[in-house]
C-alpha cells in the first residue's frame, strides 16, 4: 500500500531530523558539529516542543555521544544520534564497542572532510574509513534519500538476524543545507513499519541479570566476531527486504545499487553518494552525443554487494570510479580496492579506472566528468586495467 | 543465534567449548556467581601445607586474595587446606606463614 506523501521542503538535515521525529526514537545522546548541526537542533526543538517521547542527552563529545548510545541501547531502547567528520573520528572507539555488543544505534553523518587543514565541507571519507566497524553503512544522495534512509535504518539494524547498528552518510553542505522537496510519510505508515519498540534479544535487565562487555580472550573472542561477519551476510538480504518493503510504503524505488542507463552501457560510472546526481547528469549529455555509458549508484557500502555490483557491471568495457574520499598511497581509491576485490578475476569484468575528486567540497564540474570518460576510453584502447589517480586540482 | 542463556547452560557452554551458533551474540552473559570459574589452572605453582607444623591460626586464610584457602577442622584441630580449584599459586600464603608450613610446588611435579 502506498501512503499519500505530505510534501514539504526541507534540506538534507531537517529531512533526517523530521524522520527521527516521526521514528520517536527512545534516546537521542548528540554533539553539534558542522555541517550536522541542524540536525541536533531541529530535534532539540522537538524534545522542547514535546513532540516526541526522546531523552535527549546533550553530551560533551561524540566519544560520549556513541558511548551514552551504546549505553543506552544496552538497556533495549531505540537510539538515535549523528555526527560528522572529526566527531565520527572521535566516536572511532565505540563504534566497534557499538558493533561488537550487536546495538542496532542509527547513525547519520553528513559527510564532511577531515582535518587538517580544517575544512567543513563535503568528502565521505570519515564515513568510508569505518568499514572495518562492523557497521552497516550506507549513502544517500539526495534529501529524500536522507529522510528514507534514517527510517529504514531503524528496520535494518534492529532486524533479529542483524542486530548491528546503522550509519547512513549525506555529504556536507551539498545535501545537508540544500533545501529540496521531500515526500514525507505519514506517522501512521511509519509506526506500521517500524514496531513501536526495537527487538531486544539481549539487553540489561535487573530481573534477568547479564553481564556486557566483559572480557573475551583466545578461546572465545574469534567466535563472537565471527558472529558479527555472519550477521553482516545475513544484513546484505535483509537490507534488500527492508528496501523492497518501503518502496511498497512509499512508492519510491530502493535497492542496494541504482543503475542508469546501464544495460547496453560499453562504459561506466561507478559513484555513491551526491556524486551519482552529477554522474546521471552527465551520461544524459555524453548519450545526447551517442555515447553508450551508464551509471551505478552504490547505496549499501558495507556489506559490500560485491556480487550485484558484478552482475550489473558485467560485460561493460572499463569503468571509472568517482570517489570522493582520500586515500594515501594506495592502489586505489577506497570504494575502488573493493571493487577490484570483488571482480578480481571475474568473467566479463571491466576495467577499473578510480578518480579521486571533490575533496573538502570541490566542485568537479560536468565538462571534467566527460574528461574522464574521455580518459578512460583512452586507457581501455591503451589496455590498462586499472588505475588510480586524483582529478580536479591544480599542479 | 541463541537468546537466553541460564547458569545451567552456562556451564555446558563452557565444557563444551560452544561456537558461532549457540553462543549468545554480542559476548553477553549471564550473570555468574565467580565459584563458576575455576582459575586453579592458570597457577604455575601450588601450596603443599604441612599439616604438622600448621597451627590453623588462619593468617594465610586471610591474606588469600583467591579465598583459595580452607579452615578445616581434621582430628580435632584446625588445619589449613588450599582448594586447587581456585587457587592460582601466587604463593602469599608460604611468604606469610609464620610456621614455615607452607611450600610452593611447581604444578609439573
Amino acid at each position: 500500500m502506498i501512503y499519500e506523501a505530505i510534501i514539504m521542503g526541507m534540506t538534507g538535515d531537517e529531512a533526517v531530523a523530521w524522520a527521527a521525529k516521526q521514528v520517536n526514537p527512545d534516546v537521542v545522546p548528540a554533539y553539534p558539529i558542522t555541517p550536522q548541526t541542524i540536525i541536533v537542533e531541529r530535534f532539540s526543538d522537538y524534545v522542547n516542543d514535546g513532540l516526541v517521547d526522546t531523552a535527549f542527552v546533550p553530551v560533551e563529545s561524540e566519544h560520549s555521544a556513541m558511548s551514552a548510545s551504546v549505553g543506552a541501547s544496552a538497556t533495549g531502547a531505540r537510539v538515535f544520534t549523528a555526527t560528522a567528520s572529526a566527531g565520527l573520528a572521535l566516536m572511532n572507539e565505540i563504534l566497534y564497542v557499538a558493533s561488537g555488543l550487536r546495538l542496532p544505534i542509527v547513525l547519520a553523518v553528513a559527510n564532511r572532510a577531515l582535518s587538517a587543514p580544517i575544512n567543513i565541507h563535503a568528502e565521505c571519507t570519515d564515513q568510508l574509513v569505518t568499514r572495518d566497524a562492523s557497521w552497516i553503512s550506507l549513502f544517500g544522495e539526495t534529501a529524500q534519500e536522507a529522510y528514507d534512509e534514517t527510517i529504514m535504518a531503524f528496520k535494518i539494524g534492529e532486524h533479529p538476524d542483524v542486530m548491528l547498528p546503522v550509519m547512513y552518510g549525506i555529504e556536507g553542505f551539498i545535501v545537508t543545507h540544500a533545501l529540496e522537496r521531500v515526500d514525507t510519510l505519514p506517522d501512521e505508515a511509519i509506526r506500521n513499519f517500524l514496531p513501536p519498540k526495537r527487538e531486544i534479544s539481549h539487553v540489561l535487565d535487573p530481573s534477568e541479570a547479564k553481564t556486557f562487555g566483559s572480557l573475551v580472550l583466545q578461546d572465545y573472542y574469534m567466535e563472537i566476531k565471527r558472529q558479527q561477519e555472519e550477521a553482516m551476510e545475513r544484513a546484505y538480504h535483509v537490507t534488500k527486504e527492508v528496501m523492497a518493503e518501503y518502496s511498497e510504503i512509499s512508492g519510491r524505488k530502493y535497492e542496494i545499487l541504482e543503475e542508469y542507463h546501464l544495460d547496453d552501457a560499453e562504459y561506466a560510472f561507478v559513484t555513491y553518494g551526491a556524486t551519482a546526481g552529477n554522474a546521471k547528469a552527465v551520461v544524459d549529455l555524453l548519450r545526447a552525443k551517442g555515447e553508450k555509458v551508464g551509471a551505478l549508484k552504490i547505496r549499501m557500502f558495507r556489506p559490500f554487494p560485491g556480487n550485484d555490483i558484478y552482475e550489473a557491471l558485467k560485460g561493460k568495457k572499463a569503468v571509472a570510479i568517482l570517489d570522493r574520499s582520500a586515500t594515501f598511497g594506495s592502489p586505489g581509491t577506497i570504494v575502488q580496492n573493493d571493487l577490484a576485490s570483488a571482480l578480481y578475476m571475474k568473467q566479463g569484468a571491466p576495467s577499473l579506472h578510480g578518480f579521486i575528486n571533490g575533496l573538502g567540497g570541490r566542485v568537479l564540474m560536468h565538462e571534467e566528468k566527460e574528461q574522464i570518460y574521455d580518459q578512460v576510453k583512452q586507457y581501455h584502447a591503451d589496455g590498462k586495467t586499472h588505475t588510480q589517480e586524483w582529478v580536479g586540482y591544480r599542479s | 543465534m541463541k537468546e537466553k542463556i541460564i547458569p545451567e547452560e552456562f556451564k555446558e557452554w563452557v565444557s563444551e567449548k560452544w561456537g558461532t551458533a549457540k553462543l549468545p551474540i554480542g559476548g553477553t552473559v549471564p550473570y555468574h556467581s565467580s565459584f563458576g570459574f575455576k582459575t586453579g589452572d592458570w597457577s604455575a605453582l601450588k601450596p603443599i601445607i604441612d599439616h604438622t607444623t600448621c597451627t590453623g591460626c588462619m593468617d594465610c586464610f586471610y591474606y588469600c586474595p583467591d579465598s583459595a584457602i580452607e579452615i578445616v577442622e581434621i582430628e580435632g584441630k584446625r588445619k589449613a587446606v588450599a582448594d586447587f580449584d581456585y587457587c592460582k599459586g601466587c604463593s602469599l600464603c608460604a611468604k606469610h606463614c609464620k610456621f614455615d608450613a607452607i611450600l610452593m610446588k611447581e604444578m609439573k611435579e
